[in-house]
């Protein structure tokens, strides 16, 4: 791999992003952030701004509202980018999907990359997921 | 000094220094992340993870938000530089102070060249950190020359007594402001590296891909410039001043663990008092015991 | 050559008076500009002179006009019921009929007029801003009134005031009869009180009148200083100012008057606690406070203090004016940080850097006088193209407010590029301003409380002028600003100066060898500034026996940085439309790529507001003026005090 993709794969920055999740998955994402599980090691940073931001975590069934959220700040993460929806609410909105307010799952808006089903997930899973997500990010 | 030197052996110093730099300030960033993470009780990153996010961020894809932005991330990364190199030429450190003021001004124009909130506290913030901390270092460019008779960087080779004897208490209220430059708590006010998330990335909000990498890249320069500053309290033999300099570093790590963020307010607060009280101290107990030049 | 740059500007000044017609007092007044331009350059080419005009008895003609003068500011303190213009009035006339009448002095002393290199400095300094500033004016004038719908034009008589103050300000810096210098003094004070009254509002007036009274506490003391130098020293030779300066008299005597006419200085160039003058006089028109209030009638304050250096140096009066000096450089330094009116902020400026130079007149080595020097020009230079931006920025959004000027880049790009250079050229390297303050702190050891508050004050300086700067640049995700049109009136003016910051800065290594090392020498004997190599500055130390450098300064290769670093990304990096991302709004914005609104409670749309900070609890003028006013009158007290005792 050459240089850009080594880097691209060695220092994904996050942002993680709510839309309406019960915040069971929220949890589990900060707590890969934990010296527990301590995903600094693999260049992880959680950087709460898009612009800055590599990989989108995105937890929680889409709604109106957040629709548009979801669609602004996808925008502004700059190229090359990898969306991994996580939870089971992310990928297909679970248990909401016939809600008046749920519109469906996150790729409902927007492109998803990885999916990592569970209720909440497992932060091993998380992890499982991201790796997954740079691999895709590295062949980009 | 300008004439000593042969003009070759000065170019080579500002080309090994603009190469050499970076690498050592990107080191210095990957260790303060690897200490960092063991004190918290993790492995935390490799000790080269500041290149690899320089090269990833370089990758991205350029977007901005005003065109005004460009000019001043390199005013700042150029003006850095220079006075880096104003360091290595050993000349007039009033004038380095002057220039890295400049460096500072430019970050804190780029945080305010898009009507961002985020960056607009961000820059009002840098503002208020160099307001903190730009009244000491004049103040020790001024103890030098009180102590010897210039403001040339090359005199205080030439001298015999280390600067640290003389100029304990400057020295102090410099590690003050290594606090307040390297962006550590409890001074983190403005923009830091964590994803602390008061006011997002403040002054870096609205900068992405390749003019963030220029950032880094102008931190990087930063933390040789401040080191290399703090080593000159002790530049005979320098390696003493470079080990007290590390040795500053580390303490800095250690606090940034330990203390909490603190308001701007405060900062100042303290700054202008007990930074001013320890620099105004010592230029007084010098002026007093030596008389003028 | 002299009689035409004092009597020109006077002859000019009334034939404008008389014109009405718009385009034919533009032509007099370009015309005016021209010659007074010319004639002072040809004066600095042909080099210092002296001269004392015979044939009219002009010295009964001065005290007859000085009389005029008094007596119309009585007429001016009893119509508008201000009892402190008519009580420094009298405080005036009643010692000046003394002098003339009961001590029958003679005012008859040669040579009249001594023209130094410093003089040469000044006089460029008048005739070149001065001149491009009243070329501002015609124009600016013009839409002023437009805009105020008013329907008689008073234009003729704001050009003649403007006009005829040129005339008196080349008129002080000539003179060497102390009363002659008296005259012209009393002369821009007059101009003074009737340009800031000329809108004629009853805020104007008042604050005309305030200024009145406090330069007239100034010419009371002048006053004074001539009665007890005459009385003390025997005759009118004591009134020579070559001959005050010269050492010719008794030092412990002479200082007494000195310390007076240093006060004098004082409020002419609006120091605490004297600034409430020129705050007030910002509400006069644009161009008046870009020739009187920054760059030429204050300096005439700062440049008698200079003039009188050599006869206070080494005294503890020397020392007292340094800190005074360095005092209102800190305190006003501190009270711009909390304004929010442009003019405001320049005005506390001017007079911070009045101090600046002030101090540096106080700490008298060669190398402080050498940083007066040119601080005093560089000051000039930028502070006037500021003010002259001011007022192009009021007359475009039709506001002098800071908060208003906000993404004035997008609307206004040209004029947000000058001003944007203007204000990085009053306190960054390598611009001629930071120069000169680099080597006035280089300087400043030899008074380390100046020292201090130098320190303090340039830390403040950095804050004010990147918040305004900031302000100005916060722009939407936009592309495409248009370019403003500006009328020749006023981009001539701004381009010169602008030209001109750039050409004096990159040139001020053979400028200074060349011309001003002459006139640092007028004030002190000796050089410590030396250009080496590619226009390197070198300081060196004061004792002659080792040349011990104090530091450096490369010019050209820091102007050339400069360039690459700002310049070159902002020509060379374009943005694409596709490039362009919304600010950060947490997602949460509606609209396009440039909006600024964002969906709060309920999706309401609601527009983002920024504000600047002020810090108006602890830095504003309610908070800082009464004890920064304290200090300065203790200080004041002090420093008369040191002329008083005879201690040296």
């Amino acid at each position: 791999m050459g240089l850009m993709q080594t880097s691209r794969v060695k220092s994904p920055w996050i942002l993680h992003f709510d839309n309406s999740s019960c915040n069971g998955c929220d949890i589990e994402v900060l707590a890969c952030l934990t010296p527990l599980y301590d995903v600094e090691r693999f260049g992880m940073v959680n950087m709460g701004n898009p612009k800055h931001a590599d990989i989108l975590l995105i937890t929680g069934p889409v709604n109106r509202r957040t629709a548009r959220v979801l669609k602004n700040l996808y925008n502004q993460v700059p190229d090359p980018k990898v969306v991994v929806a996580v939870g089971t609410c992310a990928s297909t909105a679970g248990v909401f999907h016939n809600c008046y307010n749920v519109l469906g799952g996150v790729d409902k808006i927007i492109p998803v990359d990885v999916y990592v089903p569970g209720c909440s997930v497992r932060p091993e899973a998380i992890i499982d997921g991201v790796v997954m997500a740079l691999q895709k990010l590295a062949s980009l | 000094m300008w004439g000593d030197r042969h003009m070759l052996e000065q170019f080579i110093l500002v080309i090994a220094t603009l190469v050499g730099a970076p690498l050592a300030g990107g080191l210095l960033f990957g260790i303060d992340r690897k200490i960092t993470a063991r004190l918290q009780g993790r492995y935390g990153p490799p000790v080269i993870q500041p290149f690899y996010d320089f090269f990833k961020l370089l990758g991205k894809e350029h977007i901005a938000v005003s065109r005004l932005q460009f000019i001043w991330i390199y005013g700042y990364l150029v003006f850095m530089v220079v006075s880096l190199i104003f360091l290595v030429l050993k000349s007039d450190i009033l004038l380095l102070v002057f220039l890295l003021g400049f460096a500072g001004v430019s970050l804190v124009l780029g945080g305010f060249s898009t009507k961002s909130p985020y960056a607009h506290f961000g820059a009002n913030r840098e503002l208020l950190q160099i307001m903190a901390y730009e009244p000491v270092l004049l103040l020790f460019a001024i103890g030098i020359y009180a102590q010897n008779g210039s403001f040339l960087i090359s005199e205080i080779f030439k001298q015999d007594k280390p600067l640290l004897f003389s100029l304990w208490p400057l020295f102090l209220a410099v590690l003050y402001v290594l606090t307040i430059k390297m962006r550590k708590s409890p001074f983190d006010i403005a923009t830091s590296h964590h994803g602390h998330q008061e006011i997002v990335k403040g002054v870096t909000t609205e900068y992405s891909g390749p003019y963030f990498a220029l950032f880094h890249l102008a931190e990087w320069y930063e933390i040789v410039l401040l080191l290399g500053i703090i080593s000159l309290f002790w530049a005979n033999p320098l390696w003493v001043g470079i080990l007290i300099a590390l040795v500053a570093f580390l303490l800095e790590l250690l606090v940034d663990n330990i203390a909490a963020r603190m308001t701007a307010r405060w900062m100042v607060r303290l700054s202008w008092s007990i930074g001013l009280l320890l620099g105004v101290i010592n230029i007084a107990y010098i002026y007093l015991t030596k008389g003028v030049s | 050559m002299m009689a035409i740059a004092i009597l020109l500007p006077v002859a000019a000044g009334l034939l404008i008076l008389a014109i009405r017609n718009y385009y034919a007092r533009n032509v007099v007044v370009v015309a005016t500009s021209i010659a007074l331009i010319v004639n002072s350059v040809l004066l600095s080419i042909n080099g210092p002179f002296t001269y004392t005009p015979d044939g009219v008895n002009w010295g009964l003609f001065i005290t007859i006009l000085d009389y005029a003068i008094l007596l119309f500011y009585l007429y001016i303190g009893f119509t508008l019921r201000n009892w402190l213009v008519v009580i420094f009035a009298f405080t005036q006339l009643i010692p000046l009929a003394y002098f003339e009448f009961i001590m029958k002095a003679h005012l008859e002393l040669s040579p009249a007029f001594v023209v130094d290199h410093l003089s040469l400095v000044m006089t460029l300094i008048i005739s070149i801003i001065g001149s491009l500033i009243c070329i501002f004016a015609l124009r600016y004038m013009y839409d002023h009134e437009h805009h105020a719908h008013l329907t008689k034009s008073r234009q003729s008589r704001f050009l003649f005031w403007l006009v005829l103050f040129l005339g008196a300000m080349n008129g002080l810096v000539f003179a060497n009869n102390l009363f002659w210098l008296y005259f012209f003094w009393e002369v821009t004070t007059l101009c003074c009180y009737q340009l800031i009254s000329h809108d004629r509002t009853q805020e104007a007036i008042n604050n005309a009148a305030r200024a009145l009274w406090m330069n007239a506490t100034g010419g009371t003391a002048f006053i004074f200083a001539i009665i007890y130098l005459y009385a003390t020293q025997g005759g009118s030779s004591a009134l020579s100012v070559q001959t005050l300066i010269g050492g010719g008299m008794q030092a412990s005597v002479v200082l007494l008057p000195v310390a007076l006419l240093c006060y004098t200085g004082f409020t002419k160039a609006a120091q605490m606690p004297f600034q409430s003058w020129l705050l007030g006089a910002m509400v006069a028109p644009t161009p008046v406070s870009a020739l009187l209030h920054s760059s030429t009638m204050v300096k005439a304050g700062v440049y008698l203090v200079l003039r009188l250096a050599p006869a206070f140096a080494g005294t503890y009066l020397s020392i007292a004016i340094a800190v005074t000096g360095a005092f209102t450089f800190f305190a006003t330094s501190a009270l711009a940080v909390s304004q929010t009116t442009g003019k405001r902020v320049l005005a506390y400026s001017t007079i911070a850097n009045l101090g600046l130079i002030i101090a540096c007149a106080g700490i008298n080595t060669p190398l402080s006088v050498a940083a007066a020097i040119l601080l005093i020009i560089f000051h000039a230079i930028s502070k006037g193209l500021l003010f002259l931006c001011a007022g192009t920025i009021e007359h475009q959004i039709w506001s002098r407010e800071i908060e208003d000027m906000e993404g004035l880049a997008a609307k206004a790009p040209l004029t947000t590029l000058i001003t944007a250079v203007g204000i990085l050229s009053m306190f960054l390297p390598p611009f001629g301003m930071l120069l000169g303050k680099w080597i006035a702190l280089e300087a400043a050891y030899m008074v380390p409380l100046a020292a201090i508050f130098f320190v303090l004050a340039s830390t403040l300086t950095i804050v004010f002028w990147t918040k305004w700067l900031g302000r100005l640049l916060q722009v939407l995700p936009k592309l495409g600003w248009p370019m403003e049109k500006l009328s020749l009136s006023y981009s001539a003016p701004l381009w010169t100066l602008l030209v001109g910051i750039f050409a004096v800065g990159i040139g001020v290594g053979p400028i200074y060898q060349n011309f001003l090392l002459d006139a640092t020498h007028n004030v002190v004997s000796g050089n410590q500034i030396f250009v080496i190599g590619w226009n390197n500055l070198v300081l060196t130390s004061a004792s002659f026996i080792q040349r011990d450098i104090l530091g450096i300064f490369p010019i050209w290769p820091l102007y050339l940085i400069l360039v690459v670093a700002l310049l070159l990304p902002l020509l060379l990096i374009g943005l694409k439309p596709t490039e362009l991302r919304p600010v950060y709004l947490c997602g949460e914005q509606v609209g396009g790529t440039d909006t600024d609104e964002w969906s709060a409670e309920a999706d309401q749309k609601t527009k983002f507001l920024l504000g600047g900070y002020y810090f108006q609890s602890s830095l504003g003028e309610k908070k800082v003026n009464p004890w920064a006013n304290t200090i300065a009158i203790v200080l004041l007290v002090i420093m008369i005090g040191c002329g008083v005792i005879v201690i040296c």
